[in-house]
């Protein structure tokens, strides 16, 4: 709270702010639970947003000005009665006027078995939201269940079908199964995950086990291979090391050719901070690329570049702006503001362009499809058809 | 693939916010200052920056968030707003706009206070409060009837048409207000002002000296009614829609602008019949529409078109659409007849 006082005494106002708030955070990870109906506890203004989002079905209150004053019990309980019977158990998610008339939708009319997140906007930004409804569905552990969870699995992310597919691959290719997807599963198998998990996207809050490691870039999967064989007896690293280093033999082939006759683009990386700083580290290690700048979009952790968390597009585009880099890794908004520079989408929103396929971030795929669409990038731009 | 239905009624009509926003944002090099979480500010700026996109418009406009957390919303968020707008006056803008949200509406704060201190640029107060200040359409209004009221006094000068209220979030936005300069141009007259999209503020006092209102839709008339008591500028109550609509229109804005019509008129119906001519492979074929039946714009436009074209309207025809908003003037019917063709030879 001291730092958030700070905050508001110095007032600095965010211009063009581009990550979602914490509701849109937790409607995202409930959305992955395919049986758990989930309700967004506001206004249509704040339903719109997730729902242009989210992949399945949402629901909403969509309350009137009546509602806050007089109470929204009786519209969420309206609202509740229309929820299909295919759906388990419903989560309700508070939005920020909700939040503040201090609701609670935990036991409206004659449902006693709600989930609530209180989640409203102001509390922070979506990874908090994604974190704060993966503790309220408090998912654990069961050590009789084979395999491996998947977590860091984002239902609005484009990348997430891809990721999951590629994880799913590597597992497989190491002998094990797939355990519980957070958040893409049912309510039973939330409760019975594994023991261990890996993660595709580690600035999401984890679901039950132990996290074992990253598979955002390749020194990172090759790490978790290798844990996971201590992790988890009776799996076998060795096919995916193996594809790892033919990985990387190729990647360094087509990087090598494309360092005869360019000089290595100087990169600046946008997004959450785990993919950033696993894309930074793909880049200089096989471009020798200089990393002009990350901007995180959530809180970062350690690392060896420098890392500086960026929400506003102003911010963004003064970065950009003098930085001037040749290559932008980031979401549409730094294609819009810099499009002078090749630009590789890696985080929402990646608007105006077309994406039908699974296209993984994560895995070795995930790494091989960075290099490509980095190498295309730049030869298109040197081409002068960037 | 699968998208949300959505029931209809004015409880899903959209945030109060985004209806002025769609508006203050086509102020070129305005400042708008939303007074609430960041939030709110990001969900509207990521449709901003898919419609952008989608219209080939090559930037943003600034939106200010105050960032509201939870400090500040316990404590009160009024500071976080006058230093919003001190670093929005600090850009030297032709003027600020000060929307609030649900959120400040419900703790409290006095916005309207606060913009009215002594400020170094025009701030522009625009009550908007999310959903507790209405739906889409009131901020929409709201944010219109705000700017419209710093036109100034009545201005004499040899003043064009305004066109009021473009719907900037439609698709075909800009493709109407070709239309429909293309339509005036016929009765000699040209758009002046678009009221409000890509609007230069210094521009705004060609709304005192507008000959003609144009409204896009008829329930803009209360804003029609106030610049004809405050300027004595007559209005069109909306666009033209179907082909005598068109007609229509041309012939009583014509009158209203002291220009004899007629030949306007007469070249109008040249050109649809000569675009009529061009979809007579269409005659006879068997159309459907769920408007048809009823005794709306919508089923008087798919009325008029089948009977032009001798189409038969039969509930076991090729489904054709019918975009909503209709389509305007000729040039829409043109592109409404082209999607027709593809439905009923694709």
């Amino acid at each position: 709270m001291g730092e958030q006082i700070r905050r508001a005494k110095n007032c600095t106002a965010c211009a063009n702010p581009v990550w979602p708030c914490a509701m849109a955070g937790a409607v995202s990870c409930l959305s992955g639970i395919r049986d758990l109906a989930v309700v967004i506890h506001g206004s249509s203004g704040c339903y719109y947003y997730p729902a242009t989002l989210m992949p399945g079905e949402l629901f909403g209150t969509f309350l009137q000005e009546p509602e806050v004053i007089f109470g929204g019990g009786e519209r969420l309980e309206a609202v509740l009665c229309t929820i299909p019977d295919r759906y388990r158990r419903i989560a309700v998610v508070t939005t920020c006027v909700t939040a503040l008339t201090g609701e609670d939708p935990s036991g409206t009319g004659t449902f006693r078995d709600i989930l609530v997140v209180d989640s409203p906007g102001f509390c922070g930004g979506m990874e908090e939201g994604y974190r704060l409804a993966m503790e309220a569905l408090a998912p654990c552990a069961d050590p009789e269940t084979p395999g491996v969870n998947l977590d860091g699995l984002h239902p609005a992310d484009s990348f997430a079908r891809g990721n999951r597919r590629e994880a799913e691959r590597l597992l497989a290719l190491s002998g094990a199964a797939t355990a519980t997807l957070f958040s893409d599963t049912t309510l039973d198998r939330l409760h019975r995950a594994a023991p261990s998990s890996l993660s595709v996207n580690p600035d999401l809050a984890g679901g039950a086990g132990q996290r074992i490691g990253s598979l955002l870039g390749l020194r990172n999967t090759r790490a978790s291979f290798e844990a996971l064989a201590d992790a988890c007896p009776g799996t076998d690293p060795d096919p995916v090391l193996r594809e790892i280093r033919q990985a990387e033999e190729r990647i360094a082939y087509v990087a090598d050719k494309f360092l005869r006759r360019h000089d290595p683009p100087a990169v600046a990386i946008f997004g959450m901070a785990a993919p950033a700083v696993a894309a930074a580290e793909m880049l200089t290690t096989f471009l020798d690329t200089q990393v002009v700048a990350i901007g995180s979009r959530n809180r970062p952790g350690l690392s060896r570049f420098p890392v500086t968390q960026m929400t506003s597009l102003q911010e963004i585009r003064a970065v950009l702006d003098r930085e001037q880099p040749d290559l932008i890794l980031g979401s549409s908004y730094e294609r819009m503001v810099h499009p002078q520079s090749a630009f590789v989408g890696i985080t929402l929103p990646l608007r105006g362009r077309i994406q039908l396929r699974a296209r993984p971030l994560a895995g070795i795929e995930g790494a091989l499809d960075l290099m490509e669409q980095v190498l295309n990038a730049c030869m298109d731009r040197a081409r002068g058809r960037g | 693939m699968t998208l949300k239905p959505l029931p209809s009624g004015s409880r899903l009509e959209g945030c109060t916010l985004s209806g002025a926003l769609s508006v203050t944002t086509q102020v070129r090099d305005a400042v708008t200052v939303i007074h609430g979480p960041a939030g709110c500010a990001q969900h509207n700026l990521s449709l901003l920056h898919a419609i952008t996109l989608e219209n080939d418009t090559p930037d943003l406009p600034l939106l200010l968030s105050t960032d509201l957390d939870e400090g500040s919303v316990i404590f009160g968020g009024e500071e976080a707003l006058a230093a919003a707008i001190r670093e929005a006056a600090a850009r030297d803008p032709p003027v600020v706009f000060v929307l609030s949200t649900c959120v400040v509406e419900t703790i409290g704060d006095d916005t309207a206070a606060v913009c009215g201190r002594d400020w170094p640029v025009p701030v522009v107060h625009i009550p908007t409060a999310g959903f507790l200040g209405g739906v889409f359409r009131d901020g929409f209004h709201r944010a219109l009837h705000a700017i419209a009221g710093c036109a100034g006094d009545r201005a004499d000068g040899p003043g064009g048409v305004v066109l009021v209220g473009e719907k900037n979030l439609e698709y075909e936005v800009d493709v109407h207000g070709e239309e429909m300069r293309r339509l005036l141009a016929q009765l000699g007259a040209r758009v002046d002002l678009r009221l409000v999209r890509g609007m230069e503020w210094d521009a705004l006092h060609r709304l005192a000296s507008s000959r003609l209102n144009v409204l896009r839709e008829p329930d803009l008339a209360p804003l029609g009614d106030r610049c004809r008591e405050r300027y004595g500028t007559p209005f069109m109550p909306g666009y033209p829609v179907g082909l005598a609509g068109t007609l229509l229109f041309l012939a009583r804005a014509g009158n209203l602008l002291g220009v004899n019509p007629a030949e306007a008129v007469r070249r109008e119906e040249e050109v649809q019949q000569e675009l009529l001519s061009r979809f007579s492979d269409l005659l006879g074929s068997r159309i459907w529409n769920p408007s048809a039946s009823g005794s709306g714009e919508d089923a008087q436009l798919v009325q008029e078109l089948a009977a032009a074209l001798d189409l038969q309207i039969d509930r076991h025809g090729t489904a054709v659409p019918l975009p909503d908003p209709l389509p305007v003037g000729t040039a829409g019917i043109r592109h409404l007849l082209h999607r027709w063709r593809r439905a009923i030879h694709g």
